[in-house]
């Protein structure tokens, strides 16, 4: 299991791939850090920073990029033939790579967001917003992960999601927002430590279990996909 | 038993009939890329998702041609129509570059392109020219639809048609300007990566993170970064051109109209060279 833990990591960071993911944390700190130099109220441009750069964009982003990445480039390449084939029961396969998925995630995000949070406010804000953060690394890299074992072209679904899902349904519908985990990690945030920066919808319970119900769902889901998983050859 | 160091003659000939050319083969690529955009020639999944988004544009257009006839008022103008449709845009060419050129990196086929009469230049400009044709179509069909929903309901004869084509076709050219611009960076980033998916999630996130950039700066106490703002971002790059070139945005630029045309411009061009340049060797990948 830490094998194909490792080699998963490997794949993700091997060569260059691991400096894809450093311009969107560091665009994070960067405005952040450029707002606070020029003396700019946060209450001015928490916002849009935050909300809309961090948890909006800089989040599912990553997790997107990581999540189908971890499985749906073997997928993609055929490599993942050779994990399969080993002894190894599918459940370990998804588990082990869930867990990069998840802590790559986690870190990418949770760390810029928690220097941003502390230019913008406290340190509490900022641990509110990594806590947030590592939340909503769990619940969307379960999703992705799902993705990429149901469509073969995960990353388009995950941008459906993303962009028509939280983005142009979860304004205009509200009832989306209970199902959208981009609401789940603003109100996570919101609850530990408010501020005007941060408007909740929904409430924290609600957030919390229905997280942790994409979480597990989308891993079990993801694991009953694989084990009934069948080698299609080279689609259009 | 014939004698050793006998070479037979097995028929082989040289072609004879004519070549067809550079100019040929950029066409021939070029028909290829719009086949392909629309997954044209290809399985009913690869058609799949180009097709959802021309089939929500042209949905709008539908809605907003026959909202138009009811109640007589313009709800969506050609060019707000553009703007609005941002998102979509973005998908669609999340879906389309990497189609275009991020399979041509991973199947291998650039080498044997290249070793064909085919430069580099008429590559890209192959490419670049389906792409543009590709998202210029996505917003002038259904901007022609609703120009003949305009059309056929108009009260004031030939001349209200004359009238409402006065208006189609700057939006044309709006939608023109939107396709150069996101065909050249989209393609850009494709470019650099053979594995779709991660050419798809980067044209996305390079298209959505400039966007709060645009807001930050908006908000910072000085009218000129506000009124330069705009420049941040792709999408807002656009619409601040389409405000300079006389829309209606209801967007503050003061006197920087111009700087916004010398970025869109100089921007395109850029996307371009660097395409150019990133296509002068291939086999490094």
């Amino acid at each position: 299991m830490s094998t194909v833990a490792f080699i998963t990591a490997r794949g993700l960071f091997g060569r260059r791939r691991a400096l894809l993911l450093l311009p969107l944390p560091l665009l994070l700190i960067g405005l952040a850090a450029i707002c606070r130099a020029y003396d700019v109220s946060p209450d001015m441009w928490g916002q849009a920073v935050i909300v809309g750069l961090g948890l909006v964009v800089v989040l599912p982003v990553v997790a997107l990029i990581v999540g189908t990445g971890v499985l749906g480039s073997e997928i993609d390449d055929g490599t993942i033939v050779h994990i399969l084939t080993k002894p190894l029961a599918r459940r370990e396969i998804i588990l082990a790579k869930y867990a990069v998925a998840a802590s790559v995630t986690a870190v990418v995000s949770a760390v810029p967001l928690f220097v941003t949070g502390v230019l913008a406010g406290s340190v509490k804000l900022g641990a509110a917003l990594a806590v947030a953060a590592v939340v909503g690394a769990l619940a969307y890299s379960a999703l992705f992960l799902l993705f990429s074992l149901v469509s073969r072209r995960p990353v388009l679904v995950g941008l459906v999601y993303i962009l028509v899902w939280e983005g142009l349904l979860g304004n205009f519908v509200s009832g989306t927002k209970n199902l959208a985990i981009g609401q789940y990690v603003i109100t996570i945030a919101d609850k530990i430590a408010p501020t005007a920066i941060l408007e909740s919808t929904i409430g924290l319970t609600t957030a919390i279990v229905m997280s942790a119900i994409f979480t597990v769902l989308g891993t079990v889901a993801a694991i009953n996909r694989l084990g009934s998983f069948s080698l299609a050859g080279e689609t259009s | 038993m014939s004698e050793a160091g006998v070479i037979h003659d097995i028929g082989y000939q040289r072609y004879e009939g004519p070549r067809l050319g550079r100019f040929a083969m950029q066409q021939a690529l070029y028909v290829h890329g719009l086949r392909a955009a629309f997954g044209l020639g290809r399985s009913a999944k690869a058609k799949i998702f180009p097709w959802l988004v021309f089939g929500i544009m042209l949905l709008v257009a539908v809605i907003a041609a026959a909202v138009r006839s009811v109640i007589g008022e313009t709800i969506l103008t050609y060019t707000q129509f553009t703007v609005q449709m941002n998102f979509l845009i973005i998908f669609f060419a999340a879906i389309v570059a990497p189609q275009l050129v991020s399979r041509d990196l991973r199947a291998g086929t650039l080498p044997l392109y290249f070793s064909r009469p085919l430069r580099a230049a008429d590559y890209v400009i192959a490419k670049y020219a389906a792409m543009v044709s590709a998202v210029w179509l996505l917003l002038g069909v259904p901007q022609f639809i609703m120009f003949l929903g305009g059309a056929f309901t108009t009260k004031d004869g030939f001349k209200g048609v004359w009238n409402e084509l006065g208006d189609l076709l700057p939006g044309w050219g709006f939608s023109l300007l939107c396709a150069l611009m996101f065909a050249g960076i989209s393609l850009l980033v494709a470019s650099l990566t053979g594995k779709q998916a991660f050419a798809a999630g980067g044209i996305v996130a390079v298209f959505l993170v400039t966007t709060p950039i645009v807001g930050v700066l908006s908000s910072l106490p000085s009218t000129t970064a506000n009124q330069l703002a705009f420049l941040a971002s792709p999408p807002f790059l656009l619409i601040a051109v389409g405000q300079w070139m006389g829309g209606d945005f209801e967007i503050e630029l003061g006197r920087f109209g111009p700087v916004y045309g010398i970025e869109a411009v100089s921007l395109i061009v850029a996307c371009l060279l660097i395409l150019l340049a990133r296509y002068r060797k291939v086999a490094s990948l």
